[in-house]
């Protein structure tokens, strides 16, 4: 992760922060560093029922959740939010997560969530994750089972030997090139076409 | 095979940050530092209480014991550990690894009294004051778990 500029500046006086966490000292502190950061509203539940219920009336620019919360109920509540076809459906999503249990591994990955940050939560990688995550390029994908965020941060096809299961993956592989590459010249012509005169 | 639909949201998120105005990044951290500070008090307090709520859920023979001592050391583990007090979230840490690792089997209970046990060591504070003393107190936890786990 690249370090961020501490002379760079940053704007959040217009932002709008959901967090849920199901231990109030842990609200508390990231409510605190979120205001720290300059984030006015900081909307805080320790509980799913009323976080769902935000979630059907009203937005924020960014949802920080413990999935812990309620036994693991945090992951069903994204999953509920990416399938809802609601405006919020596809705001930013982080997971701040503790002891992870092996079990909840696959749930965190396949929740629809942009990132996951480990606690103990130190507020420099908070900030790093939020940062990341406001220009992170990757599409949201919608497969009906899982809706979010590409989960590669690569893509380098299906894997070897295996003929992936997107309709658009090649179904061989590409051979080396047949003819020879194209000059700087030509490639340039493709790219900034020119008026001539005939 | 899966019919896949890409899209790109807008993120109303990186327009505002990108607005003019604001504060520098080095500014927000030391302000979220700050607030952290001011909650050591407060957080302190709480970790006590999670520890004592811990012993007394390992006093209680209920069937859901080890969730409620995984989720309270959990807690412990992301507090301490954001106060800087390492040890405590170590060990806090290490009783959430006993307990999700033991779920299906139980969890003996010395082990989990072993945890509790040094995790008030750790508040104490004579432990809170010397760097030695907190690390005596991790070896002697770690020589205990090993003994209590080849029984």
């Amino acid at each position: 992760m690249a370090t961020i500029d501490p002379d760079a500046r940053i704007n959040l006086t217009k932002a709008s922060v959901l967090l849920v966490d199901g231990s109030q000292h842990s609200l508390d502190v990231i409510a605190q560093i979120l205001k720290g950061f300059g984030v006015p509203t900081v909307h805080r539940y320790d509980n799913i029922l009323e976080a769902n219920k935000f979630l059907r009336q009203r937005t924020a620019d960014l949802f920080v959740i413990d999935p812990s919360i309620e036994d693991g109920a945090g992951y069903d509540c994204i999953v509920e939010l990416r399938h809802s076809g609601r405006p919020n459906a596809t705001m930013p999503v982080i997971l701040v997560s503790g002891h992870v249990r092996k079990a909840d591994v696959a749930r965190a990955r396949d929740s629809g969530a942009n990132f996951v940050v480990a606690k103990p939560l130190a507020p420099v990688v908070l900030l790093q994750r939020l940062l990341w995550v406001a220009k992170d390029k990757r599409p949201f994908v919608d497969c009906g089972d899982y809706i979010g965020p590409d989960r590669r941060f690569k893509f380098e096809g299906p894997p070897a030997g295996s003929e992936g299961r997107r309709a658009e993956d090649l179904k061989a592989p590409l051979g080396s090139a047949s003819e020879p590459n194209l000059s700087q010249e030509e490639v340039d012509a493709m790219m900034k076409p020119q008026r001539v005169i005939i | 095979m899966t019919k896949v639909r890409f899209f790109f949201p807008e993120l109303r998120l990186k327009q505002l940050l990108e607005e003019p105005g604001g504060i520098k990044i080095a500014d927000a951290l030391m302000r979220a530092d700050d607030a952290i500070e001011a909650s050591r008090d407060a957080g302190l307090q709480a970790i006590d209480e999670k520890i004592a709520a811990i012993a007394g859920c390992e006093r209680e023979d209920a069937a859901d014991t080890n969730n409620k001592c995984y989720k309270l050391s959990n807690e412990i583990y992301a507090e301490a550990g954001m106060m800087r007090l390492a040890e405590l979230s170590d060990v806090a840490h290490n009783l959430c690894e006993l307990l999700s690792a033991g779920v299906s089997e139980g969890v003996s209970k010395r082990a989990i009294k072993v945890h509790i046990d040094a995790m008030r060591a750790l508040r104490s504070p004579a432990a809170s004051a010397s760097r030695d003393l907190r690390r005596a107190v991790l070896e002697e936890l770690h020589r205990l778990t090993a003994r209590l786990s080849h029984h």
